[in-house]
């Protein structure tokens, strides 16, 4: 039987982004579990930081066999932020790293986030999405700063969840 | 006046005269050796899991023993602390208490029954140790590349005291246990490489920063192992000539000679070259690397040090080391894979028997087993961890002497034809091809170091000739043949067949099978499928691209090389994507079409991919004669890949044990 090309591609990107929705809505679910399991005086941002900590420590951890600095500092940069921006893409966003103004420094733009989306299903604050993402990001350079001796920093310069229409994440080396 | 321990005099044997260099005694600090032969240090995993000797162990050490000829043999790296920070392996020995010495001094008699030199060696695990507890420790608490090593924690300046006492007390130890050398294992990422390296040490205080602060423990320890040990008993370190970690930041080569120096300085007696991390990312001693890579590096440590130097790294025949020692590169050559596949290497090279080695193939199962925590085995050395069963070692005659057909000179059938032979049975081997070596012959025109597997071919054939093996080639077996013949035993030897494609189309003029291209005799258009993603697929597959042909590799396992051990599966990965392979796991082909094939996933998704031929490398038992066999009341036996589709280890395995059998 003949492949119809236009059939099994739909029926593949129907599967990955049936896949890539349920990301979101497994993570809302398991915060409302923690939030309930947290009781009343539970601070539902705190709990999300907290979260958004666990998740980056256990990213950086799976960055640190794929990052070499065997092209030197700029490469090493370019290539985590594009390992970065790699973590939208999975979940069905769109973004990219590119060069900053300065020297040290890369740019992760994402243009496409679903994020806000899924959350506002479960009725998260949006300010909660843009900084958790912040704050996992961080999380993810901790061991890579280590690891590789390059004291690293990351901030939110943009976020779509606060209406910027596009996020945008500085990341850079300190001193 | 260096003190030696036995007497041995080489000069009536053959090898002796072939390779001189190795053969010639040579002064390590106050002891003199009598030839240039080291079995280096070999975890094994066999000991129990609170560090005591077994026998498994005592007797496997006897045995590399006898094989260095009056050389050094040297046992695993013990730990030294209680707290098991140090253990890298489950089943490592220990040394942290005098409670061990009994069972460490039965590893040094057996050495020594053996005349040869017992060497003892100190090995904290450092970074990769801590199997059994929830840290390791380590000069600074840098992240582990690796998820199965566990987290580091940085040492205090009292914990680097304890350490160094450790190895001063497990010295003492060693020493009591009756060892005649000690040696502080700094190889591959254990505490004392931690400690060197710019890497793992980030430390302020004086045991960090320039590379003799990096150094200034390993000083410590030398100096304190050294004084435990006194004049008579020679120490000398492991220490990497190239760390292969620039792409962590790494020692310079440089600073690594620089090492060499400082040991030198603080007293060592000899220094044994090693290189490469576990952690690095470049292969150093996998088959895909050459033989002799590696020795320049022995070179270049002997421009920086007047001190002994001892090599190891893929040194697998003597012809290297021995010219190497001859032109002065070189003190040492060192073994342990290739003893571990033949424990009587270099007695067999001075007894001019090299025609009886069974060579190692540098496949890494040996390591693979001890990251999974289990005793280490051999691929090629079915003997290897039965040393201590006479059943395996020295199987004894058989009650009934008996005429057995082995069908399939491959490697099953070789290697249970001279184990019979070898237990009194008359054997005859037949085989339709006119040589020996059954899928050998193919599998060793992939890339890579394959051509190395036919090692184990030579090995057995020069066993056959000697256990008077009566072979029968360009004969096949039929029905027929067995009932003329009516051996007491058949062994079927056959290897797999490759079944026609179930696949629609599977009959097209485009689909050819493995065998046929690999020796080739059927020619293959430029752009090709090969289906089937276990080795023989990838080795095929590797092979054409090599030829610049686009290969793509469709295969029903989940992961390509799934029949690979994880120690070097990852090398043909990479070297499948530097050659553009594309591979389709865990899926067939549908459909056989005059453009190419239809891929069908495992879960449904069908797609095209063009080709001008399709090589069928997947295999099935084989079936035949079995049933004829039965019929005739005659024993039978299937062994190899006849049995299941496996690798050259089963076949070898296989044949060893029920050539004991029979
Ligand atoms: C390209 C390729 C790469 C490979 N790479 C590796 C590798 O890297 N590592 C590894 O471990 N293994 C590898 N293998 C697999 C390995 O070669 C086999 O597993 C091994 O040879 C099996 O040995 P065997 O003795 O069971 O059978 P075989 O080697 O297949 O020998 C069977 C013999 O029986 C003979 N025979 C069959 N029927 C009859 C009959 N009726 N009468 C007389 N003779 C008969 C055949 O002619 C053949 O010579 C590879 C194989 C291929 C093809
Ligand atoms: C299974 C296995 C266990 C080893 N255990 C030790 C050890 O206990 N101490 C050590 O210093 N080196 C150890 N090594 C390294 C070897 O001594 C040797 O340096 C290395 O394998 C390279 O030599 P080869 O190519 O001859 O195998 C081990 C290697 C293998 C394969
Ligand atoms: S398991 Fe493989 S690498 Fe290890 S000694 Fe045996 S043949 Fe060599």
């Amino acid at each position: 039987m003949p492949v119809d090309a236009e059939k099994e591609i739909t029926r593949l990107w129907r599967a990955l982004h049936g896949a890539q929705d349920e990301i979101g809505k497994t993570y809302y679910r398991w915060r409302q579990v923690a939030l309930e399991l947290a009781g009343p005086g539970a601070k539902p941002l705190e709990v999300g930081l907290r979260a958004a900590e666990v998740f980056g420590k256990e990213i950086g951890k799976g960055f640190l066999p794929r990052l070499n600095w065997l092209k030197g500092e700029d490469a090493f940069l370019m290539n985590l932020g594009r390992s970065l921006a790699d973590i939208w893409g999975t979940e069905g966003g769109i973004a990219v790293a590119e060069k900053g103004a300065h020297p040290g420094e890369v740019l992760i733009r994402c243009t496409r986030d679903p994020w806000p989306s899924w959350a506002k299903e479960y009725g998260v604050p949006m300010e909660e999405v843009a900084l958790c993402r912040e704050r996992m990001f961080q999380a993810v350079l901790e061991d890579v700063s280590v690891f590789f001796r390059i004291p690293l920093k990351i901030e939110l310069v943009k976020a779509i969840p606060r209406g910027q229409g596009e996020t945008v994440l500085r990341l850079y080396k300190t001193a | 006046m260096a003190r030696l321990l036995y007497e041995w005099d080489y000069s009536q044997y053959p090898g002796a005269k072939s390779y001189p260099h190795l053969f010639k005694p040579i002064q390590i600090g106050n002891l003199s050796v009598p030839n240039r032969i080291k079995y280096a240090a070999t975890e094994d995993n066999f000991n129990t899991h609170d560090g005591f000797i077994t026998d498994a162990d005592v007797a496997y050490m006897r045995e590399r023993a006898k094989g260095v000829v009056g050389g050094l043999c040297f046992m695993q790296g013990v730990y030294m602390d209680p707290g098991r920070q140090g253990q890298g392996y489950v089943g490592q020995a220990a040394c942290w208490d005098d409670q061990f010495i009994p069972g460490l001094k039965r590893i040094a008699d057996a050495i020594h029954a053996e005349r040869a030199v017992a060497g003892f060696q100190l090995m904290d695990c450092g970074r990769v140790g801590a199997v059994e507890v929830d840290y390791c420790h380590g000069p600074s608490a840098v992240p582990q590349r690796l998820r199965i090593f566990k987290p580091v924690q940085e040492m205090s300046k009292a914990d680097i005291q304890d350490v160094v006492q450790q190895h001063v007390a497990a010295a003492r130890r060693g020493v009591a246990a009756g060892f005649d050398m000690m040696e502080i294992s700094g190889i591959v990422g254990y505490l004392i490489s931690n400690f060197i390296s710019s890497y793992t040490n980030r430390r302020t205080d004086e045991y960090g920063g320039d590379i003799r602060g990096r150094m200034r423990m390993v000083v410590e320890i030398i100096q304190g192992v050294k004084q435990a040990c006194g004049p008579d008993i020679p120490v000398g370190i492991r220490l990497c000539s190239e760390e292969l970690l620039d792409d962590v930041r790494g020692n310079t080569p440089e600073e690594s000679m620089q090492t060499y120096q400082i040991a030198e300085e603080a007293g060592a007696d000899y220094i044994s070259c090693t290189l490469g991390w576990q952690e690095s990312i470049y292969p150093v001693i996998s088959r895909d690397i050459p033989m002799g890579n590696w020795i320049h590096l022995a070179k270049r440590a002997k421009q920086h040090v007047k001190i002994p130097i001892q090599m190891a790294y893929r040194l697998f025949k003597p012809g290297l080391p021995n010219e190497t020692i001859g032109a002065g590169e070189l003190d040492i050559w060192e073994m342990c894979r290739s003893m571990i596949a033949d424990p009587l290497m270099p007695k067999k090279v001075l007894e001019g028997r090299e025609n009886e080695i069974r060579h190692c193939v540098a496949c890494n199962l040996c390591l693979a087993r001890l990251f999974r925590d289990a005793p280490m085995t051999c691929y090629i050395n079915p003997v290897c961890a039965h040393e201590s069963n006479p059943e395996f070692t020295d199987p004894p005659p058989a009650q009934d002497k008996k005429r057995i057909m082995i069908v399939g000179a491959g490697p099953a059938g070789l290697e249970c034809a001279y184990m019979a032979a070898r237990r009194g049975h008359e054997v005859h081997v037949y085989d339709q091809r006119s040589g020996i070596g059954g899928t050998l012959n193919e599998a060793r025109n992939a890339p890579y170091g394959d051509d190395e597997l036919w090692t184990c071919i030579e090995y057995q054939q020069a066993m056959c000739a000697k256990t008077g093996v009566q072979f029968h080639l360009g004969t096949a077996v039929t029905e027929q043949l067995l009932q003329d013949e009516l051996p007491d035993t058949v062994v079927l030897a056959t290897g797999p067949v490759y079944p026609q494609l179930t696949a629609k189309g599977g009959d097209h003029k485009k689909v050819v099978y493995l065998l046929d291209v690999m020796n080739g005799k059927t020619p293959v258009g430029g752009n090709v499928v090969v289906y089937g993603n276990r080795k023989p697929g990838i080795g095929c597959a590797l092979h054409l691209a090599k030829q610049g042909k686009k290969v793509t590799l469709v295969g029903r396992e989940k992961s390509a090389g799934f029949d690979v051990n994880p120690s070097f599966k990852w090398r043909y990965l990479i070297y499948m994507r530097q050659a553009g392979i594309n591979a389709y796991n865990g899926c067939d082909i549908e459909e056989v079409t005059d453009e190419g094939v239809i891929v069908r996933s495992y879960d449904g998704y069908r797609w095209p991919v063009a080709c001008d031929t399709v090589i069928v490398s997947e295999r099935e038992a084989n079936a035949s004669l079995k049933q004829a066999a039965l019929s005739e009341g005659i024993e039978l036996f299937v062994i190899g890949d006849a049995l299941v589709p496996r690798n050259l280890s089963s076949a070898v395995h296989d044949g060893y044990r029920i050539g004991m059998r029979i």
